[in-house]
C-alpha cells in the first residue's frame, strides 16, 4: 500500500496533524467503518507531557486521525510519514507492523 | 458578506490585516469560519472566460485547526461570478496532487475558465465548489 502522509504543522501554540481529503476518501473506501479525521490539535505543553509519561505522541495520532484502530487494519498501512507542511521535511516515521502501541 | 448573513451566519472583518478577510460566526455558539476572498478581473474568449488567482504557498500550507474557505469572485461583463467556495484542505489537496495551479517565487496562480456554468482549474471540473455553502448550513433564528 502507498505510504500515508500526515500534514504537521507547526502552530504558535502546538502541533496540528492533518490528512488530505483525497486520504480521507482512500482511507473511507479501503475501511468503511473508518472515521478519519480533518485534523487533531495538540498543545506543545500536552505534547511534552505526553512523550514524558506516556510515550511518543505520533504513534497515538495516527490511529486517531485515520480513525482506524483495528490492528490488523492497521498493520495495512506500509508505511506513514509525519511531514512538516512548509519545509516538506519527514519528522518522523511509523511503520505500523513493526509497532507495539 | 450578504450571502453569509443570508445563511443566518454573522460577519466580522479583522481590525488588523493578516490574512483572513472575513470571520463568519455562529453567534450562538461561537462557531469560527476563516474567510478569505480572492477577486479577478475576467479575461474574455470566444465562449467562455477565465479568471487568475493568486495565494501564497506558505499560507495554502499553513493548515490550523481552523481550516480557512477561499472563496473566488470573478467580475465579468459588470457582474460577479457565482463564488467558488474551496476549504484549505481540498485546495492544498488539488495543488499537491492533482497539478493544479502554477507555483512561482512562493506564489501559486490558480487559473479559473468558466464555460456555461461550469468552471474548470488546471483540467480539474471546480464546477461542484460553485455557491457550495455546504459548511456554512443555513440557522435558523
Amino acid at each position: 500500500m502507498d505510504v500515508i502522509k500526515i500534514n504537521v504543522n507547526k502552530q504558535m501554540d502546538g502541533y496540528s496533524f492533518s490528512i488530505t481529503p483525497s486520504i480521507r476518501d482512500f482511507i473511507k473506501k479501503l475501511f468503511p467503518n473508518a472515521h478519519p479525521a480533518n485534523n487533531i490539535f495538540v498543545g506543545y505543553d500536552t505534547k511534552s507531557d505526553f512523550e514524558i509519561y506516556i510515550a511518543k505522541l505520533e504513534n497515538h495520532i495516527y490511529p486517531a486521525l485515520l480513525g482506524v484502530d483495528n490492528e490488523s487494519d492497521l498493520n495495512q498501512f506500509d508505511e506513514i510519514q509525519f511531514i512538516d507542511t512548509q519545509t516538506g521535511n519527514i519528522l518522523h516515521k511509523v511503520t505500523p507492523r513493526d509497532e507495539k502501541i | 458578506m450578504s450571502e453569509f448573513l443570508m445563511l443566518g451566519w454573522n460577519v466580522a472583518i479583522p481590525e488588523v490585516d493578516i490574512g483572513d478577510d472575513i470571520f463568519v460566526v455562529q453567534d450562538d455558539n461561537g462557531t469560527l469560519r476563516r474567510v478569505q476572498v480572492k477577486t479577478s478581473t475576467s479575461t474574455a474568449r470566444k465562449d467562455r472566460f477565465s479568471g487568475q488567482f493568486s495565494l501564497s504557498v506558505k499560507n495554502l500550507r499553513n493548515i490550523s485547526n481552523i481550516l480557512v474557505h477561499y472563496i473566488f469572485l470573478v467580475r465579468h461583463n459588470d457582474e460577479w461570478s457565482k463564488p467558488a467556495i474551496i476549504r484549505q484542505d481540498y485546495l492544498l489537496d488539488h495543488f499537491e496532487n492533482n497539478k493544479v495551479g502554477a507555483e512561482a517565487k512562493g506564489n501559486i496562480t490558480f487559473y479559473f475558465s468558466y464555460v456555461k456554468g461550469t468552471v474548470e482549474c488546471s483540467g480539474q471540473n471546480f464546477t461542484t465548489y460553485i455557491k457550495d455553502f455546504t459548511d456554512f448550513p443555513k440557522i435558523e433564528h
